[in-house]
């Protein structure tokens, strides 16, 4: 396992007259956004007389979306376009699952415990981390943060984790 | 003369020892960002958006901005020593740059663009205070109908300048403005879109989207090549900073055409800093009498594009001062950070918060000057900063944001919001969205939304409203000319050069 995108072309699962698929792709992503963004407005007023409800200029953008997203998908049949970039999945996996571990350890463990544990996780997201400095520089990046958010900056936080302190 | 009482209050403002400060640390902070390559201008200011919390508006601002023009002198300093432009505003510079270093002439090529850019610099600062208050009472004259006009001029202007396919573009400016209506509505406060969710009810935090776009997409994507770049360092060291008698004449033309060319191209929305660099690159190669010296060491292409970038990074506070409108994505941030401060950004923010914006203009003369001053002797510093690796500066960044994000509500489902759209940022970028016409629509959704409702109002639902009043009509005009341009093929093909260039 590489988490390194290879050059290689990948394996098309669209159909041969897609000839952009990354622009087909991306037009049918922004197409769903648009009808999500329709659906979740769909509960809120509309026009009253000549002024507008609070839910016009959502359905007015989402349509406008929809047709925006159209003609990229549409530029995606129509023209050569470059495939689907490949995807790594080491970086995105660790780094997001550093910053939902941040949030949910803030409250309960405090800054000093979850800022360096985050730190640990995130740099999992390389394969070139070396340990012993990536737990120094954790460290000195925890200290920094612990004096810098609540001292100086006047950012008031919970420092320690909740079992120590009671 | 009311502009001189003008700029001598604003010194005043700047002069006070903690606006000073501010000054320094944003731009140092800039300088540093700007060397570092993997670190970008919007990904810093987005993350210090956070901190500039508990300090005072004057002083927020003044640090922001100081990062946004230190960043354009620090990427000149990779550019030339690494061949790695830490910032794209330096992409440019590297080509010449480097090849200077190269012959052994890294001093000279990095006091040019240091003077370049110091004197671009104090010609901008002068040009936002002529054009300040002019521009201002102009945008006070607009009514709701105008402003739309204009915004929808602005968005525009900001996808044609920009790289890239302009219906991308203009898909992303839609999605950011439906992004934009999250939360509650302004004139009825009905919950929009915002799924019962107490932390969406005031809508997304312009921080945390930007945060997450711009900060957490950017480490995924740079972490897609591995930690590890080449540095290949100039090892020689740099010997004698002073540029020779002839590098002064030769450059001084090249760096009066970079700043005009800069100051013009800043003001508009859309590329600024970055297309400035790119364009005033391609006029000197033009003008040479002898074309081929580029790319070999060619001192007037360090001296035009780093004069350019300068210029259009300060000249690209003029719409947002005066008209309210952010030109670039930056600017879109600062925009963010007023609004953190309570500060509705807009024509009047000039006559009510003069200190705000005088003391802003003024500090940029300051920090210009500091920057001259503290960046040749440090130029060591910054380049050993160079050999810290990637694999340790990215966590660092992740955490650091993390804990700013947290820190402006004090809400962990903000920070997970912020990592969801680091998510979309990548796969953004993935599909060749650019992610910086979303920020612009996001920033100005809730101001065309409300100038939209109130010209339709006025107007007793007539749509024609934007067309029969003279002035909108003509901003729609514009627009209207401009995007056709954009999509004949043959100014394509001139606009895609201009970025081409630097490849080569």
């Amino acid at each position: 396992m590489s988490d390194t995108p290879s050059e290689a072309p990948v394996k098309s699962i669209l159909p041969k007259w897609v000839r952009g698929p990354q622009d087909f792709i991306g037009g049918l992503a922004m197409m769903a956004v648009a009808l999500f963004a329709l659906w979740a407005s769909s509960d809120l007023q509309g026009m009253h007389g000549f002024s507008f409800g609070a839910g016009t200029a959502p359905r007015m953008f989402a349509v406008l979306l929809l047709l925006l997203g159209g003609a990229v998908a549409l530029v995606g049949i129509l023209k050569d376009g470059p495939h689907i970039a490949p995807y790594s999945w080491r970086g995105p996996l660790f780094v997001s699952a550093a910053i939902v571990f941040f949030a949910l350890a803030i409250r309960p463990l405090g800054l000093v415990v979850s800022a360096f544990a985050a730190f640990l996780i995130a740099a999992m997201g390389s394969h070139e981390t070396k340990w012993i400095e990536a737990i120094i520089v954790g460290a000195c990046l925890t200290v920094g943060c612990a004096l810098l958010f609540p001292y100086v900056l006047g950012l008031p936080m919970p420092m320690f984790p909740r079992f120590l302190i009671q | 003369m009311e502009l001189f009482a003008n700029l001598a209050h604003g010194f005043v403002v700047a002069f006070s020892p903690i606006n000073l400060l501010m000054c320094l640390i944003g731009a140092l902070v800039g300088t540093l960002v700007g060397v570092l390559p993997g670190i970008g201008t919007i990904a810093t200011v987005a993350m210090l958006l956070p901190i500039t919390f508990g300090l005072p508006p004057v002083g927020a601002l003044i640090m922001l901005a100081g990062i946004y023009y230190g960043a354009q002198y620090g990427g000149s300093t990779t550019s030339i020593l690494v061949n790695i432009p830490g910032e794209a505003t330096s992409v440019v510079t590297a080509l010449d740059g480097h090849q200077m270093a190269k012959q052994g002439r890294a001093g000279p090529a990095l006091a040019i663009a240091a003077i370049g850019s110091f004197f671009a610099g104090c010609v901008a600062t002068v040009l936002i205070a002529v054009l300040g208050a002019p521009l201002t009472k102009l945008a006070l004259a607009f009514g709701p109908a105008e402003y739309f006009s204009l915004m929808v001029l602005g968005l525009i202007f900001a996808v044609v300048l920009a790289k890239g396919s302009v219906l991308k573009a203009i898909a992303m400016i839609v999605f950011g403005l439906l992004l934009s209506m999250v939360g509650s509505d302004i004139e009825t406060g009905a919950s929009r879109m915002a799924f019962n969710i107490p932390e969406l009810a005031d809508g997304l935090g312009f921080a945390t989207v930007a945060m997450g776009v711009f900060g957490f997409a950017e480490i995924i994507r740079n972490l897609d090549h591995g930690a590890e770049m080449d540095r290949n360092l100039v090892q020689q060291k740099i010997t004698g900073l002073m540029p020779t008698r002839k590098d002064l004449i030769d450059s001084s033309p090249a760096i009066l055409r970079g700043t005009v060319l800069g100051s013009i191209l800043g003001i508009l929305p859309g590329g600024g800093a970055v297309i400035a660099s790119f364009a005033a690159y391609t006029l000197e190669k033009k003008l040479a009498k002898n074309p081929s010296r580029f790319g070999r060491g060619a001192i007037e292409g360090v001296a035009a594009p780093e004069s350019a970038n300068n210029a259009a990074a300060q000249t690209s506070f003029i719409p947002l001062l005066t008209l309210g409108i952010p030109p670039n994505a930056v600017m879109a941030l600062m925009v963010g950070a007023m609004t953190i401060h309570g500060i509705v950004p807009g024509p009047q923010v000039m006559q009510k918060q003069p200190d705000l914006v005088w003391g802003m203009i003024a500090s940029m003369w300051i920090g210009n000057l500091m920057l001259i001053i503290i960046n040749l002797p440090l130029v060591g510093i910054w380049v050993r900063l160079l050999r810290v690796p990637y694999r340790l500066m990215f966590p660092s960044i992740v955490v650091f944001c993390a804990i700013g994000i947290y820190s402006v509500n004090n809400a962990p489902v903000d920070v997970v919001l912020a990592g969801a759209f680091g998510l979309v940022g990548y796969w953004l970028i993935k599909h060749d969205f650019e992610p910086a016409p979303l920020l612009l629509g996001m920033v100005l959704g809730p101001l065309m939304e409300e100038n939209l409702r109130r010209a339709l109002l006025i107007s007793r639902g007539d749509w024609s409203v934007f067309l029969s009043r003279p002035l909108s009509a003509v901003l729609l005009a514009i627009a209207a000319g401009l995007l056709v341009l954009a999509v004949l093929p043959a100014l394509r093909a001139k606009r895609d050069e201009v970025f081409v260039e630097s490849e080569g």
